[in-house]
């Protein structure tokens, strides 16, 4: 496994990675989002007379005066509605208008003169409340022969263990707040916008603004996190926009951080009923899983956290169903490992559960239902290292240590837990374009729309195409974030290595290809009219090579260039995963409840691993994201107004400095030559998926609580 | 509560001079202007980030006469006659400073946003001396929320920073 450092470190360590906030065009303009009060109703009248006044400003729009936007063709995990285009209010913190001013201090007081008048009405705020008219009708049954429905199945096992298992909403809070400047060159707009794929921007901005894609350029090579955040496109971009081309100058906004609470999504809600049936020997009979989730009445996504339960373990009877409680909230979207984080957390307390009832090693029972074929389809897995990943995972976490009595190990002050549970998340392979440049400066440019959220994309880039060119890594100039390069995979799914990896891969040999063309058809070249070969950065004939940038140099020739595809994954008989496994180490204080997370292993079966360096940091933000989500993150909605009741960094807490210990990280590195020559799957969301639940295993090891309702805080230990 | 009549919109304006990174600046600016914002849309030194401009993220920190400081909650009014040093700054002659090595050979980072801030915050940490176990470290460097998760490696960036 290689291990690269990141090729964008020095920029983001001294400053200069340009953020899409960080650009000022000449003549700028700050526009700031007004945003609603109450959660559901209509705007009756925004009096505006007072902030026109105001010193600086430029511009109001509200629906009384808005910027004309059309309804987006269809959904990317967010809303249909652009905003200000009527004056429903569909809920709190909704983006109701945009006031744009000379400098950000006069936008942002001018905003709090504004005032408005809605016709409230009472929200639908409370998920629990909604259960039991929880809509949806989608159902998947997988039964064994003679059987004629799950309960029947489950009734047939010797131990069954049924349990509801509940998540709260959560907020994904990437460090970087969204924002977006635009400035208009003639009827071409430039757009610096914080995204997890520039194309998507181009798209949405194409529809909403009835304008052809070519006019847009969409550039972001560096984004402050995403999570799903930043993979739909939100009020304020076109806005943003729209307001940037109404008044001939450009204009940028900057979501506040309670803004950003509202304006652009949140993970939703969700209750799950599991019931688990096994043999006395631990061999599942039957899983069922009943999952509902939250649904803002603004917008479609929703998660199915049930569907988890067709892929993971092997049983001969199999239901999920997927139901959803819609609430006057703000859009639900994609958050990291949409559905399987919180599917995960269910499952894997519920196999804890059935091992207690069992007395069997969790492990174990982990092990004995572990499958080569996928549960619900029957599919083989295209390469599946799960057993290993238990067998490492146990061995360098010491499982051996771990009590099977709960509540029996003490250390001073503190009840101390082992838990583990699988990691898993869905692998496949788009198709992706990417072009690479090779310099008369003895560089390679490769580029493609991609982003790095963080991720380690870009270093990916260098890493593959320094080994396919044999150049060293700090000679790639990678390029990502821009709408004007070919066209690659957004950042979200996992997704991003397994489909863009493999096309860097292919154009790095079309460049070479190419740069070998040039050197024995060109006349002035050395090689003219000779066998070459490309090895090492040089074009080589019998004994003698010259680096690709001498031969450019002495040929006058800038660059030669080539654009390769790779297709989607065309393999329909074999199914896709990533596999690990999580073990941690919870201590509980014995008086005051608190929990604290004191160490954690993680083992990674995710087909090749290009970058051991990014793809470890990734796995460790995975499980930090994970222990978040199991000890603190919990967005409140106030069932009265359907407010988020914690909108700012120091209410909704996520983990801290403090919060974290160590985290050990083993990488299987078994490619998965099925799915691609490169043979990455993915490991962005993989890290995030099991590890509350490993928690909450370790938890109950410790004290012998099941916490079944996320997070788990200290009033539920006491 | 309508409180738009009782608030009036400022227009005068206050004149700063200060140092950034060992040059002199003077700016005549909105007395509302907060030494971030000053930072980044006055002088354009967008290195340092807004990330809630509530003082609850850490990712503002810069140094003023040395100490650590959120940027976000300070009036660059406050900062008159002071010296400010921003992760611009701290590189000398392009060697980078060690901190801002070991974050790049520990890879204490992801996306990059909340680095400037965990940097500054780091090399305020080791100077005060409250990085001598890694305990001490990680309640140190808790003010700067990384939310990509790149905590343990933050510690050891801080520990081979410290060697």
């Amino acid at each position: 496994m290689r291990s690269v450092d990141r090729e964008d470190g020095p920029v983001k360590v001294t400053g200069a990675a340009t953020y899409a906030a960080d650009h000022h065009p000449d003549g700028l303009a700050y526009g700031y989002l007004l945003t609603s009060t109450v959660a559901r109703g209509t705007i009756l009248a925004m009096d505006t007379a007072q902030a026109e006044k105001a010193p600086g400003v430029i511009a109001i729009y509200t629906p009384f005066h808005p910027l004309e936007l059309r309804p987006y063709a269809k959904e990317e995990n967010g809303e249909l509605t652009p905003p200000i285009q009527n004056t429903d209010v569909r809920y709190y913190g909704q983006a109701i208008g945009l006031v744009v001013a000379e400098t950000f201090e006069q936008a942002r007081d001018a905003a709090a003169l504004v005032s408005t008048r809605c016709d409230a009405e009472r929200p639908r705020a409370s998920f629990t409340d909604g259960l039991p008219s929880a809509v949806g009708t989608s159902v998947v049954d997988v039964l064994a022969d003679g059987v004629s429905s799950i309960d029947e199945a489950l009734d047939a096992g010797d131990v069954t263990v049924t349990a509801t298992y509940t998540t709260p909403a959560e907020t994904h809070v990437a460090m970087e707040p969204h924002a977006t400047v635009a400035f208009w060159t003639g009827d071409q707009v430039t757009v610096h916008t914080a995204t997890q794929g520039v194309r998507l921007v181009v798209d949405r901005l194409s529809e909403t603004l009835a304008m052809d894609p070519a006019r847009f350029r969409v550039i972001n090579p560096y984004v402050g996190g995403g999570f799903g955040n930043k993979w739909d496109m939100w009020p304020h971009t076109p806005l943003t926009v729209a307001a940037a081309r109404a008044l001939g100058r450009p204009v940028k906004t900057v979501l506040t951080r309670e803004q950003v609470f509202t304006v652009v999504g949140h993970r939703p809600l969700t209750a799950q009923t599991v019931s688990l049936s096994a043999a006395r020997d631990g061999t599942l009979v039957a899983v069922k899983n009943d999952g509902v989730s939250s649904k803002s009445a603004s917008n479609g996504f929703h998660e199915q956290p049930a569907n988890l339960s067709l892929a993971l373990y092997g049983s001969a009877n199999l239901h999920v169903s997927r139901k959803a409680v819609t609430l006057d909230v703000p859009a639900t979207t994609i958050m990291r490992a949409p559905g399987e984080s919180n599917g995960s957390f269910a499952l894997e307390s519920a196999l804890d559960e059935l091992a207690g009832e069992l007395g069997m090693d969790p492990v174990d029972l982990r092990r004995k239902n572990d499958t080569p074929v996928h549960p619900a389809t029957g599919l083989p897995w295209s390469s599946k290292h799960l057993a290993e990943c238990y067998t490492v995972g146990a061995e360098r976490f010491g499982w051996s240590r771990r009590s099977p009595r709960p509540g029996t190990v003490t250390d001073g002050d503190w009840l101390v837990g082992l838990g583990m549970a699988t990691a898993t998340y869905g692998a496949g392979r788009g198709q992706a374009s990417i072009n690479v440049r090779l310099r008369d400066d003895g560089r390679a440019v490769v580029s493609g729309t991609a982003a790095d959220l963080g991720t380690g994309q870009s270093t990916v880039f260098a890493v593959l195409a320094a080994d396919r060119l044999g150049i060293p890594v700090g000679r790639v100039v990678p390029e990502l974030g821009d709408s004007a390069t070919p066209p690659a995979a957004n950042a979200g799914g996992s997704g991003s290595t397994s489909t863009n990896g493999p096309a860097v891969q292919l154009a790095a040999d079309a460049a070479k290809e190419a740069l070998v063309k040039l050197a024995t058809e060109h006349e002035k070249s050395p090689f003219h009219g000779q066998e070459v070969t490309f090895s090492a950065g040089e074009v080589r004939s019998g004994g003698d090579g010259m680096p690709f940038g001498e031969l450019l140099t002495s040929l006058g020739v800038a660059a030669v260039e080539a654009t390769a595809t790779s297709p989607r994954n065309p393999v329909r008989d074999h199914a896709f995963r990533s596999f690990g496994a999580h073990f941690c180490e919870v201590r509980v204080n014995r008086w005051t409840g608190e929990p604290r997370v004191t160490r954690w292993s993680c083992v990674v079966d995710a087909g090749t691993i290009v970058n051991a360096t990014t793809a470890r940091s990734q796995i460790v933000g995975g499980v930090v994201m994970g222990i978040g989500q199991a000890l603190l993150e919990d967005l409140r909605i106030e069932p009265e107004t359907g407010r988020f009741g914690n909108a700012t960094m120091a209410d909704y807490l996520v983990p801290i400095n403090a919060d974290i210990p160590p985290i050990d990280v083993e990488f299987l590195n078994y490619p998965d030559t099925l799915l691609s020559d490169l043979g990455a799957r993915g490991i962005g969301e993989l890290g995030n998926v099991g590890a509350a639940a490993a928690v909450a295993n370790a938890v109950h090891n410790a004290t012998g609580k099941r916490i079944r309702d996320l997070p788990i805080t200290l009033d539920k230990l006491l | 509560m309508d409180l738009s009549s009782q608030r009036q919109a400022v227009d005068g304006q206050v004149e700063v001079a200060f140092k950034v990174n060992g040059t002199a600046e003077r700016l005549r600016v909105d007395p509302r202007t907060t030494l971030l914002d000053a930072l980044r849309e006055r002088l354009q030194l967008t290195g340092t980030k807004k990330g809630c401009d509530r003082g609850q993220c850490g990712a503002c920190t810069v140094h003023v006469d040395g100490r650590r400081v959120l940027s976000c909650l300070t009036l660059v009014a406050m900062v008159e006659g002071r010296e400010v040093t921003t992760i611009e700054g701290l590189a000398e002659d392009d060697q980078l400073h060690p901190v801002q090595r070991a974050f790049i050979e520990c890879d204490g980072f992801q996306c990059g946003f909340c680095t400037p801030g965990q940097i500054m915050s780091a090399v305020a940490v080791l100077r005060e001396g409250h990085a001598t176990t890694d305990a001490q470290i990680r309640e140190a460097m808790s003010g700067n929320i990384c939310r990509c998760g790149a905590y343990p490696a933050i510690v050891e960036a801080v520990k081979q920073a410290r060697s």
